[in-house]
C-alpha cells in the first residue's frame, strides 16, 4: 500500500512562555494522500496554522513524527529540511507574502532560483523565465508579468503566490487561509483555480480555513480544538476527482 | 542564486544605500589621495635631503682627532669610494653695516632655511669634497644665473683676492642681494679656557668674499650653511693642522650602507683608540642624519592616516544604519524565503551580499577616484587655480615646483583590506540579526 504523501504521527508542539509551557498541539495524527484535498477547520488558537507550519517543516514538533512518503523527516538537518520544503511542499498564505521589490514574474522565478547555484541558474535562465511566465499564464496573469505586487489586486497577488508555490512542482500544497484576505467573488475565483490545479497535478492539498462552505468542497474535513484533532470526516462536497 | 538576485534587487530599489556606498568611496578616496600626497612629499624630501648629504658622516669626533689618522682607516674599507674632512662652526654672516633682521615664522624657516643671518660655516677641502658630495653639481645647478656662479667649479675658493672666499646658498644669495666679489663679514665666537679652567668667550670677525652660489635641492641646507676653505676655518678657530670635526664619506654600493657604517664606526674607534675603553666617533647614514625631518613628515602622514580612518569608521556607521534599516524593513520577506526553501545561512548571505556589494562598489570608486586624483593632482590644482583662483597646495611654500604625489600600491592594498574588513563587519551585524529572526513571526503577521 502506498504511504501517504504527508503524515503527522502523535505530533505535539509546545511553546515556552517564561517559565510556563504552552501546549499548542497535543498528539495530532493526520495523513494526506496524493490527490487528496483536506480542509483543516477550527477556531482561532486551535493549532491549525501551527500544524501547517510543522507539517511544512517550517517548525519542529516537540514530539511525534512528520513523515514525507512514509519517511520521518522532522529530525533532519536545517539544510535538508530546507531542501525538502523546496522540492516537496508549496505554500500559499493569507497575506501572499510577495516580495515588493520584485515583479510578478521575478517573484515566481525566485522560487525556482532557490534550488539553483549561480552557474546552474545562468545555464537555464531562459528556461526558468519561460516556466515562470507559463505558470503566470496558467493563473491568468499573462498580461501582468512585469507588474509589482503594489500594482496588482489582492486576487492577482494571490494568483502570483499560487504560481510561485507550484513552479517547483511540489507534491503537497499547504494553504493557510488563502482566501482570508479576499472578497467573496475574488475568493471564489482563487479557490476554483487552486482546486483545478490541485486536481490536474494530483497534489495533496491541506487547506486551513474558517470558511465552512469552502471546506465542504474538499474531500475530507479535519476539525481541531485545543490542539487536538476532534473529528475527521468526509466533507460531503464534490469529490476532488469529480470537479472540473 | 536567489541570494545574489535578491541582494541586487534590494540594493537597486533603495537609493539610501548610496549613502553608505558614498561614505566608503569618499573615505577610501581621501585615504589614497592624502597618503599619496604625503608619500610623494616624503619621497621628494628624501631626494632633497640625500642630494645635500654625504652617504655617511663620521661625527662626534674628539678634539684630538686627526685627519691623517682617520683617513687611512676609512679608505681601507672596500665600499668606501672617497672621504673628505670637514670643520664645522657657526656665526653671523652679513654685509658690513647690515642690521640683523627679525627672524621669520618658524615654519618657513625650517623648510626654506634661514631668513636670518645665522649660519653654519662648514670648512671643506674642495677637491676631496667633490669626490664625496655633489659639490661640483651644486655649483653648476642650472637654476644659478651665470653671474652668480663661481669662476672655477673645480677650485671654487681660488682667486686673487687675499680674503677667504665663501660659497653661499643660492636662495640666501638672491635674498640678500649679494654678488660674487662682494665682501661679507663672518662674526663668530670662540671659547677659551685658561689653566684654572676659567672660560672666556671671545668675539671674532673675519672678512670674506662671496665666491658664488651653490644649490642642492634641499633648501633648508642651502639656507643654513655656507662653505669656506677648511684651512681658513682652522686658522680662524686656532685649530691644529689636521684637526677635523667630521668626515663625509661616499660609498660605492649604497645597498651596503648600514653594514659599511658599522665597519667604519669600528675603524674610527680603532683610529682614535686611547686605551681607556671608550669608543670615540659615531657614523651616521644620510638617513640617520636627517632622521628628524624624515620622521616628522612620516609622523604627520601616520597621524593623517588615523584621522582618515576615523572617516571610514563614520562611513561604516552610516552603512550599518542603512543596512539595519533595510533588515528591519525586510523581515517580512524572511518568512517566505524560508518557506520557499531558504535557510538562516541563506538569509544571512542575502544581507551580507548587500553590504559587501555596497563596500565593493564604494571601494572600487574610491580607489579609482583616489588613483586618478593622485595622478592628476597637479593638473587639478592648476585647473582650480585657473577657474576659481583657489590654490589648494601652494607649492612654493614647500619650495616645490609641483604638488608631489606618489601612489603607494601597498597602501592601496591595505586600504582595500581595511574597507573590506569594515564592510564585512558592519554587514555581518544586521545580516546575523536577520538570520536570527523567526520566519514564523513574519508568516503569521501581515
Amino acid at each position: 500500500m502506498t504511504p501517504p504523501v504527508l503524515s503527522a504521527v502523535a505530533v505535539t508542539k509546545s511553546y515556552q512562555l517564561g517559565k510556563r509551557e504552552i501546549p499548542v498541539l497535543r498528539g495530532v495524527d493526520l495523513a494526506i494522500a496524493a490527490g487528496e484535498r483536506v480542509a483543516l477547520l477550527g477556531a482561532s488558537g486551535a493549532g491549525k496554522s501551527t500544524l501547517l507550519h510543522v507539517l511544512g517543516l517550517l517548525d519542529t514538533p516537540s514530539s511525534g513524527e512528520i513523515r514525507y512518503d512514509g519517511a520521518p523527516v522532522q529530525d533532519r538537518s536545517v539544510r535538508e529540511r530546507a531542501r525538502l520544503r523546496h522540492r516537496h511542499t508549496g505554500f500559499v498564505f493569507q497575506f501572499y507574502h510577495l516580495i515588493p521589490e520584485l515583479t510578478a514574474l521575478q517573484n515566481v522565478q525566485l522560487a525556482r532560483m532557490m534550488g539553483l547555484s549561480v552557474l546552474g541558474y545562468l545555464g537555464q535562465r531562459r528556461r526558468v523565465r519561460d516556466e515562470a511566465a507559463e505558470w503566470l499564464g496558467k493563473v491568468g496573469l499573462q498580461d501582468r508579468l512585469h507588474h509589482r505586487p503594489s500594482e496588482l489586486s489582492g486576487g492577482e497577488r494571490q494568483r502570483v503566490a499560487i504560481a510561485r508555490a507550484l513552479i517547483t512542482e511540489p507534491r503537497v500544497l499547504l494553504a493557510d487561509e488563502p482566501t482570508g484576505n479576499l472578497d467573496s467573488a475574488t475568493a471564489q475565483g482563487v479557490v476554483d483555480l487552486l482546486f483545478a490545479i490541485q486536481q490536474e497535478r494530483s497534489l495533496a492539498l491541506l487547506l486551513v480555513t474558517h470558511d465552512e462552505q469552502l471546506a465542504r468542497r474538499c474531500d475530507r474535513l479535519v476539525r481541531m480544538q485545543d490542539g487536538r484533532v476532534v473529528a475527521s470526516e468526509p466533507a460531503g462536497g464534490t469529490p476532488a476527482g469529480a470537479e472540473a | 542564486m536567489y541570494r545574489l538576485f535578491l541582494a541586487l534587487r534590494y540594493l537597486l530599489t533603495r537609493p539610501i544605500n548610496l549613502l553608505g556606498m558614498l561614505g566608503i568611496a569618499v573615505s577610501v578616496w581621501a585615504l589614497v589621495v592624502v597618503v599619496s600626497l604625503f608619500t610623494g612629499f616624503l619621497a621628494i624630501l628624501e631626494e632633497h635631503l640625500q642630494s645635500a648629504s654625504a652617504d655617511l658622516t663620521v661625527t662626534a669626533l674628539p678634539q684630538w682627532a686627526e685627519w691623517s689618522a682617520l683617513q687611512p682607516q676609512l679608505r681601507d674599507d672596500d665600499n668606501v669610494a672617497g672621504a673628505a674632512p670637514r670643520l664645522v662652526h657657526h656665526g653671523l654672516v652679513m654685509k658690513p653695516g647690515q642690521r640683523t633682521r627679525t627672524p621669520p615664522l618658524p615654519g618657513r624657516t625650517s623648510l626654506s632655511g634661514g631668513e636670518q643671518p645665522f649660519v653654519f660655516v662648514i670648512g671643506i677641502d674642495a677637491t676631496a669634497e667633490a669626490t664625496v658630495t655633489g659639490l661640483t653639481h651644486w655649483l653648476a645647478d642650472p637654476a644659478i644665473a651665470p653671474a652668480l656662479r663661481v669662476a672655477d667649479r673645480d677650485q671654487p675658493f681660488a682667486g686673487d683676492d687675499p680674503r677667504p672666499r665663501v660659497l653661499v646658498g643660492l636662495e640666501r644669495l638672491i635674498r640678500e642681494g649679494w654678488q660674487p666679489g662682494d665682501e661679507v663679514r663672518w662674526t663668530f665666537a670662540t671659547v677659551a679656557s685658561d689653566a684654572d679652567g676659567n672660560r672666556t668667550v671671545r668675539q671674532h670677525e673675519l672678512a670674506l668674499v662671496v665666491a658664488g652660489a651653490y644649490r642642492t635641492h634641499h633648501f633648508g641646507f642651502d639656507g643654513n650653511n655656507v662653505f669656506l676653505p677648511i684651512a681658513t676655518l682652522r686658522e680662524a678657530l686656532s685649530l691644529r693642522p689636521g684637526s677635523v670635526h667630521e668626515v663625509v664619506v661616499a660609498v660605492r654600493d649604497d645597498r651596503q650602507l648600514d653594514a659599511t657604517a658599522d665597519r667604519l664606526a669600528r675603524a674610527t674607534a680603532r683610529a682614535l683608540e686611547r686605551g681607556n675603553g671608550f669608543l670615540y666617533g659615531t657614523v651616521q647614514t644620510w638617513r640617520e642624519r636627517n632622521q628628524g625631518e624624515l620622521e616628522s613628515v612620516a609622523h604627520q602622514r601616520s597621524l593623517l592616516k588615523i584621522v582618515l580612518v576615523v572617516i571610514m569608521v563614520v562611513a561604516a556607521f552610516l552603512m550599518l544604519a542603512t543596512l539595519s534599516m533595510m533588515v528591519t524593513e525586510k523581515v517580512a520577506d524572511i518568512g517566505i524565503l524560508t518557506a520557499l526553501g531558504g535557510t538562516p545561512l541563506g538569509v544571512t548571505q542575502v544581507f551580507l551580499s548587500c553590504g559587501l556589494a555596497i563596500t565593493a562598489v564604494g571601494l572600487v570608486l574610491g580607489l579609482l577616484g583616489g588613483a586618478l586624483t593622485s595622478i592628476y593632482l597637479e593638473e587639478i590644482r592648476q585647473a582650480l587655480l585657473a577657474t576659481v583662483g583657489v590654490d589648494l597646495f601652494p607649492a612654493q611654500v614647500y619650495n616645490l615646483t609641483r604638488v608631489p604625489s606618489r601612489l603607494d600600491p601597498w597602501w592601496m592594498v591595505q586600504v582595500a583590506g581595511m574597507a573590506l574588513a569594515t564592510g564585512f563587519l558592519v554587514s555581518a551585524l544586521p545580516a546575523l540579526r536577520a538570520a536570527r529572526h523567526d520566519p514564523l513571526v513574519s508568516l503569521r503577521g501581515n
